[in-house]
């Protein structure tokens, strides 16, 4: 589904990414780990579109997208969700989930989708006439998510989903993250700093320290490398 | 009793002139957090354009139209030739553009239609109202221009609120990262906003031309008093602007009327320090909720 090769991506004089190689199978759950500044947030802003990169290739279904605009990439079915949810606080909760799918121009589809999103997430239906910013953190994460969803996307570019909330709360989200893929067939590339929780639902994992890949490994053989635990898992 | 009357109609007549140009500033500043300086040049241009079109058809109506559409061109261009190259960067630079844009169409309007001031035809007679035997300050003319005023305003929130078009543009200058992740091609977005934004200060243009008459700086006080309405609304809030502008109009209308009308540049100063001392952000302002 989502192949990376080689990428580099720098802030001026910093080096976000230094080389990143990485490929997302379809349908599969990728989790991306690593410490604050491993550069995990630049890998998907670059795959997104939001940053152009300054040297490397990604390609969607074999197809090269390198440095074009986020605009374009979220027609051809990728979705980000943003670090830090990246909710409209002045939208109402409505207005943020239409806003997701209104690039279809399928009226019909967009109804569909809309109450798709509201059975997924009951509690948003609720407060759809509200203004986003009234939500709790919890709340505004499910409206991120339902957002993203509402086009029908491919793959799914998850950032730090748990960042904030409370660990229930947080394995709910990885579950529903997993579920939606059972059910869907979405694939999903997972930032996590939770690493034990992104883990658990995962089918590959990859660690990232300081613009590099360290580890490319299934789950279960990072989370027993204690030497890698320690150093960039934090557990 | 029948001055108070005289003056508070009057007041409301000004005030949503100044409300329409407060309206293309506030539409400017929450898209780009840009203050554009030049729309009292852009809206005396686009009346220059107005006054052509009704000396070549002796339609007022084509002039209008053609003001209004002339406002939609001018803002989309200075938004993609002018001010697209310095989105994003010092806020300065955007200052200095649309201060460059300023001098730039006053001086082409002085080479084009000349220097001297002309008079501007009103839709309709300016002559008061008669009611009981006594004739108002307030004329057929005035009813038009609270009329048209508040279909503009009115057609512009129906259209943010009420269209996907709409959405997109409120989306885009909320935050435009995460419209672009959404699929919403923010640029496009700024160009129409500019547009619509200058096309309301147009309206506001042929509003006013009657009373100021038509020459290259003699709109520059009602971009003056448009920005000072805006900022009393919040800056931030298109209700705010359209508030803003007719609280200005009625307090400017009471003070030139009671007092004297040499007082009336220093009344709106005298206002815009009190509302801002008791609401810092203006009238109508979200700002604190905007920042978390």
């Amino acid at each position: 589904m989502l192949e990376v090769v080689d990428l580099v991506t720098s802030y001026g004089a910093v080096r976000a990414l230094d080389g990143v190689s990485l490929t997302v199978p379809s349908g599969s759950i990728t989790a991306v780990l690593g410490a604050n500044g491993a550069g995990k947030s630049s890998l998907l802003r670059t795959i997104s579109g939001l940053v152009r990169p300054r040297a490397g290739t990604i390609r969607l279904d074999g197809a090269d997208i390198t440095g074009r605009a986020p605009e374009e990439i979220v027609r051809l079915g990728v979705a980000h969700v943003p670090e830090g949810r990246g909710v409209i606080a002045e939208l109402t909760v409505e207005e943020n989930l239409r806003l997701g799918g209104l690039w279809r121009r399928d009226r019909a589809d967009q109804a569909t989708a809309l109450a798709e999103a509201y059975e997924l997430f009951p509690a948003l239906e609720e407060r759809r006439r509200r203004p986003a910013s009234t939500l709790s953190g919890g709340e505004r994460q499910m409206l991120s998510l339902g957002r993203a969803l509402m086009p029908r996307p491919k793959l799914m570019l998850l950032d730090e989903p748990s960042l904030g909330l409370a660990p229930l709360l947080a394995s709910r989200i990885m579950a529903l993250v997993a579920r939606l893929r059972e059910r869907t067939g979405l694939t999903v590339l997972l930032v996590e700093q939770n690493a034990r929780s992104a883990l658990s639902i995962a089918d590959h994992g990859v660690v990232l320290g300081l613009g590099r890949v360290v580890a490319a490994e299934h789950p279960d053989k990072l989370a027993a490398d204690a030497g890698l635990r320690h150093a960039y898992l934090g557990f | 009793m029948h001055r108070f009357l005289d003056l508070t109609l009057n007041g409301v007549s000004s005030g949503m002139i100044y409300a329409a140009v407060a309206l293309a500033l506030v539409l400017i500043w929450r898209a780009t957090r840009i203050v554009n300086f030049a729309q009292g040049a852009m809206l005396m241009f686009t009346t220059f354009i107005a006054s052509w079109a009704i000396d070549r058809t002796g339609s007022y109506v084509v002039g209008f139209v053609v003001a209004l559409a002339a406002g939609l061109v001018i803002g989309a261009i200075a938004e993609r030739v002018l001010v697209r190259p310095v989105e994003g960067g010092p806020p300065l630079n955007a200052v200095i553009v649309t201060l460059g844009l300023l001098v730039l169409l006053e001086a082409l309007a002085g080479m084009i239609w000349g220097n001297i001031p002309r008079s501007f035809p009103p839709a309709f007679t300016i002559r008061g109202f008669d009611v009981g035997g006594s004739r108002l300050l307030f004329s057929p003319f005035d009813l038009f221009t609270v009329g048209a005023v508040l279909v503009v305003a009115v057609g512009l929130g129906l259209f943010f609120t009420r269209t996907n078009l709409g959405l997109r543009l409120r989306a885009s200058a909320f935050d435009p990262e995460v419209s672009r992740l959404l699929g919403v091609r923010v640029s496009r977005m700024l160009t129409l906003g500019w547009a619509l934004a200058a096309a309301a200060g147009s309206l506001a243009g042929v509003l006013v031309a009657p009373a100021v008459e038509l020459g290259p700086t003699n709109f520059d006080v009602v971009l003056v008093y448009g920005f000072t309405a805006a900022v009393l609304g919040g800056l931030d809030s298109p209700t705010g602007a359209v508030t803003g502008g007719v609280v200005l109009g009625l307090v400017l209308s009471y003070v030139s009327g009671y007092e004297s009308s040499a007082l009336v540049p220093l009344a709106s100063l005298v206002l815009l320090i009190a509302v801002l001392m008791v609401r810092p952000g203006g009238l109508f302002s979200h700002a604190a909720a905007r920042r978390v």
